[in-house]
């Protein structure tokens, strides 16, 4: 799913006035994986909400392969998930994937079986098991599995790792490209920490503080899996922070 | 703390051994007339005596409270259902209820009985305006407050309504519904034997009224033993069904 954004400001009134986006313009072909990182506060939840019909905007538009958000949703063509799992407590691991899928079954042609899902995260033993006896980082994995099974165009995610350990965040950003691979759906994911960005997406892009503007934008050609340790890798990681810094700079 | 390991429900009973036994002792050294404050001791051998005439006057006081409390659960649950569906009735459901809830028992309980008759009907009604009201308040707020997280996940499968309604608030307000029977189900006793009081043919509470005319103690005392029993037995019959349903409860949320 291709994604188009022109001139896209949005203004919280809490009364006052508050911009949070300001004049935005963003072109995101189908099929790319796109990380967004930015100083706090500077409004990248925000332009997830906005692409995702939680909230709309004040002037600007919004294109899905030409739909407006809502359009896109109605469709369940835009899959969510943001740092709390929002797993469903009363329902088993096997439950929770089960009522995606009959809640999504009317209009998508699933060819994932629920046991497929959980076997993609690696949760299969785990089906029959209540989610408040997983670990934070199963829980986050079985919100994936969810996701997957939506067969969605587009993912939204609104730091989905935060929470978690480094450890368990590496794997999951690992699960995560693989997972991603074979449909590649669009991937707009944000994230505060720049490795992560940098081993996981093919496009950075860098916000300034509220009101937040594109202030750089990457493209990572970096072949997978990707090093650390190799010179290209710590050039774009230089770049993308001074990048950063300055963003967080110009607001100061 | 605790130095001789007791659980919970050994220190309850420890609690109101001693509590009867201090009572027992404070009448029989004060020598207390039987009019005034009967020793447990005479209130059980009353107990004991009569047992067809409480064991009859308990079944119908207890039917009617749980004829009532069911009454009041239903109403309770099905209202805020509505109310969730159709939030713009909730300001106007809502005052009507308080006004309901604000009017004193003891006024509406006669009236229902110059209506109704001296039958089970009144107080099984009585009992149900009674316990009707937390359930109201209790499982409204538990179908409006569900987490927002959640809702962002049900609104990017574009879930309608009644099926945000279906799995994600109705269960959501579960344990909502079992803090409010938490309160309701005492409250139903109550509600029953207040009932009986203002006229009626049977039941504890017509029990109560013909000792306390005939200043008898004892009969009386034996009757609100018998409720406080029943009233602490279906609390703990709460907890129990609670704890089987709501297993998911006791752990922190993911």
């Amino acid at each position: 799913m291709k994604v188009e954004i022109t001139a896209l400001s949005h203004i919280f009134f809490t009364p006052q006035p508050l911009p949070a986006l300001q004049n935005l313009n963003l072109y995101i072909p189908s099929g790319q994986f796109v990380a967004i990182i930015g100083p706090s506060g500077c409004g990248k939840s925000t332009l997830l909400r906005l692409i995702a019909s939680l909230l709309q905007p004040t002037s600007g538009s919004i294109r899905l392969d030409g739909k407006t958000p809502a359009e896109a949703n109605a469709a369940r063509q835009v899959a969510w998930l943001a740092q709390s799992p929002a797993l469903l407590p009363w329902l088993t691991v096997e439950g929770n994937i089960a009522l995606a899928r009959k809640l999504l079954a009317t209009q998508l042609n699933h060819q994932m079986s629920v046991r497929q899902a959980l076997a993609r995260v690696g949760l299969e033993q785990f089906a029959g098991a209540y989610p408040f006896t997983l670990s934070g980082g199963m829980q986050q994995r079985l919100a994936l599995a969810r996701l997957l099974i939506q067969n969605a165009g587009l993912w939204l995610m609104d730091e989905p790792f935060a929470a978690l350990d480094e450890i368990t965040r590496e794997q999951l950003a690992s699960m995560l490209l693989d997972l991603w691979q074979p449909a590649q759906p669009t991937v707009l994911w944000v994230t505060h920490n720049i490795y992560e960005a940098l081993r996981l997406a093919e496009r950075v892009i860098v916000l300034s503080s509220a009101p937040g503007q594109i202030v750089a934008d990457f493209r990572i050609d970096l072949p997978h899996p990707r090093r650390e340790d190799r010179a290209d890798f710590q050039d774009l990681l230089g770049e993308v922070r001074t990048a950063l810094n300055q963003a967080v700079e110009a607001t100061v | 703390m605790n130095p001789f390991r007791l659980s919970g429900g050994q220190i309850a009973v420890l609690i109101v051994t001693v509590f009867l036994l201090a009572w027992e002792a404070a009448v029989r050294l004060l020598t207390i007339p039987v009019y005034l404050l009967p020793a447990p001791s005479r209130i059980l051998r009353t107990l004991i005596e009569h047992p067809a005439l409480y064991a009859q006057a308990s079944l119908l006081t207890l039917a009617e409270a749980f004829a009532g409390l069911l009454i009041g659960l239903l109403a309770g649950v099905m209202i805020a259902a509505l109310l969730t569906l159709l939030p713009g009735l909730e300001e106007g459901v809502m005052t009507l209820a308080i006004l309901l809830k604000s009017t004193p028992l003891v006024a509406i309980a006669p009236l229902l009985t110059i209506w109704l008759g001296f039958g089970i009907l009144p107080k099984i009604l009585i009992t149900a305006l009674l316990t009707f009201f937390p359930v109201l308040v209790n499982v409204l707020s538990g179908l409006q407050k569900t987490d927002s997280h959640h809702l962002e996940l049900f609104h990017s499968w574009h879930a309608s309504r009644r099926e945000v309604f279906r799995h994600l608030r109705a269960p959501n307000a579960l344990p909502y519904l079992f803090a409010a029977l938490k309160i309701s189900a005492p409250l139903a006793l109550i509600g029953a034997v207040v009932a009986e009081w203002t006229g009626a043919s049977g039941g504890l509470g017509r029990v109560m009224w013909l000792a306390y005319t005939n200043l008898n103690l004892p009969f009386l005392f034996a009757a609100i033993f018998i409720l406080a029993a029943a009233g602490m037995a279906l609390y703990r019959l709460t907890v129990w069904l609670e704890r089987q349903v709501i297993f998911w409860q006791s752990h922190p949320e993911p």
